[in-house]
């Protein structure tokens, strides 16, 4: 039994140096299960090495992170957590590798060490490529495929290990609006079919405060909002990008978006 | 040219000929897999590195009178952990690592061969490969590790693609990424060594490197990059073995030329 308002991340009083300077400083926040949270915040914030820390990749300098109530030092069952890195699209076009098979990766776990794949991950694997609507170029190879495609078959390989919380670091970057509207849509899909909670880094405010639950503001200090109809967005951003920040937003705008097309 | 086949068929009769076939086989096998992983994780040069320090261990086993292929072994293991500790403690680079061992290792071979009175046959031997006078004892040997490195690349490919691939995120699967990686570079070790009594320690690389980069070039998925690799490999090191063997020249070179051989026909199917 899942208990809906289960606290899945919990963030302390959290201070982060990156080569001797606070890049995060003192971020106490929660993240509920289901939540779909939008980080935003200027370039250079934070926002990148606040997911590093949560992940254990860098050290923090205090503070305390829980994951599914554990405290992350002792924490072990990361196949419950999957991340896509900024950079997850940047690797070298030649390398030889399929879409099929980079998904496949996905299901590599402690669990299964030096043993082959058996026939439920492959049927995963479809599934995660089916659900991001690259089934039909699963034998293609991924250096040949557009930034978009590339995305979304890096997103299936996070999406196959069936994790209940994703990370996304800025996954549409460079992307054409439509196809990051489709984006979006997948991950609202995602979220609510799924009850998978979201974490995702994104420069697109409109599609934050019209999609998503919870807001992050990153700028060395770190600021939590839940989004509701009544939220002034511009209250909330002031907090990370300065007094003078104005984004101009209409709740209505957003109204067809919530649809399912 | 009319009686080539007959000569070839001739050949294949013959002892010697025999156990350079069996073990240049099964060092190609292992040789051309690891070389793939290596040009994916950008490492190959590693392999020219560790060859060269091996020659430290191959004199010691000259020196002592013991089979140069166990000393040499264990330096090369050495190595290995001494350039990834050297990395990883931030002393060194990945290359400049690669070249204080392969300096450390040589010319500990220079000074103990100067000890011993000069180069033997034996050493030159190692230096330029003796596949056709392979003894049966080191048939076995060259088997054996052989075999081992292979059953460790077929155990755990996954997860060595999976930290070829991405090295960062593969440390959130939960794999354990410094057990594999080293046991990864004890197994490059041991091929290498295996493979220097197979060409010698000069051409060792080309052994390791060409087949794969013939692969890439044909642009295919994983596992069919993985096929590719060995069936070149093993084609160019037989196809090498014969010519050597019905001409009379050396087999190192003539194993070299067709490797390149398979790397240009592979770069023209992938380039068309």
């Amino acid at each position: 039994m899942v208990l809906t308002n289960e606290c899945v991340l919990g963030v302390e009083n959290l201070n982060i140096a990156r080569s001797g300077s606070l890049v995060v400083k003192d971020a106490s926040f929660k993240i509920m299960r289901r939540d779909y949270v939008g980080i935003v915040g200027p370039n250079g914030g934070g926002k990148t090495t606040l997911f590093l820390a949560i992940l254990g990749l860098i050290p923090a300098q205090s503070g305390r992170i829980r994951i599914f109530g554990q405290d992350a030092p002792s924490f072990s069952s990361w196949e419950r957590i999957a991340y896509v890195s900024q950079d997850a699209i940047n690797f070298d076009s030649n390398f030889p590798i399929t879409v099929r098979e980079l998904v496949s990766l996905g299901r590599v776990k402690r669990g299964n060490l030096g043993r082959p794949l058996k026939r439920d991950d492959w049927h995963a694997v479809d599934d995660a490529l089916d659900f991001m609507g690259i089934l039909d170029i699963g034998e293609k190879r991924v250096g040949q495929l557009s930034g978009g495609q590339k995305q979304r078959a890096f997103v299936a390989k996070a999406l196959v290990r069936n994790p209940e919380i994703i990370f996304l670091d800025e996954p549409i970057a460079g992307i054409d609006a439509a196809t990051q509207e489709r984006f979006y849509q997948k991950m609202s899909d995602l979220n609510t079919a799924r009850g998978i909670t979201i974490l995702m880094v994104s420069h697109d405010l409109a599609a934050v405060f019209c999609r998503m639950s919870k807001v992050i503001c990153v700028n060395r200090s770190v600021n939590v909002s839940d989004i509701s109809p009544d939220t002034d967005p511009n209250s909330v951003l002031r907090e990370a990008y300065g007094e003078h920040f104005h984004f101009v937003y209409h709740r209505h705008e957003c109204a067809g978006e919530f649809k399912n097309d | 040219m009319i009686d080539f086949l007959p000569a070839l068929l001739k050949l294949l009769g013959y002892q010697f000929f025999q156990y350079a076939l069996i073990g240049g086989v099964l060092a190609t096998l292992a040789c051309a897999w690891i070389g793939l992983f290596l040009i994916l994780r950008k490492e190959s040069m590693i392999v020219d590195g560790i060859a060269h320090t091996a020659f430290g261990g191959i004199a010691i086993g000259v020196f002592f009178s013991i089979n140069p292929i166990l000393p040499a072994l264990l330096i090369s293991a050495i190595a290995v952990l001494g350039i990834s500790y050297m990395r990883k403690k931030g002393l060194a680079q990945s290359d400049s690592a690669i070249a204080v061992m392969l300096a450390l290792g040589f010319s500990t071979g220079l000074i103990i061969i100067s000890l011993a009175g000069g180069f033997s046959v034996e050493l030159f031997s190692y230096l330029f490969g003796s596949i056709l006078t392979i003894s049966y004892a080191d048939l076995i040997i060259v088997s054996a590790l052989s075999i081992t490195a292979l059953l460790f690349l077929s155990i755990f490919y996954k997860e060595l693609l999976c930290i070829s691939f991405d090295e960062e995120s593969s440390r959130l699967t939960g794999i354990p990424v410094e057990i594999i990686s080293t046991a990864f570079n004890i197994m490059v070790a041991v091929t290498i060594v295996v493979s220097i009594k197979i060409i010698g320690i000069i051409l060792v690389i080309a052994l390791i490197v060409i087949p794969a980069l013939s692969a890439l070039q044909l642009r295919l998925s994983f596992k069919k990059t993985m096929a590719a690799t060995v069936i070149l490999g093993i084609t160019g090191v037989v196809a090498g073995l014969f010519l050597s063997a019905a001409y009379d020249v050396a087999t190192s070179g003539v194993i070299v030329f067709a490797l390149l051989g398979m790397f240009i026909i592979s770069a023209l199917i992938g380039r068309r």
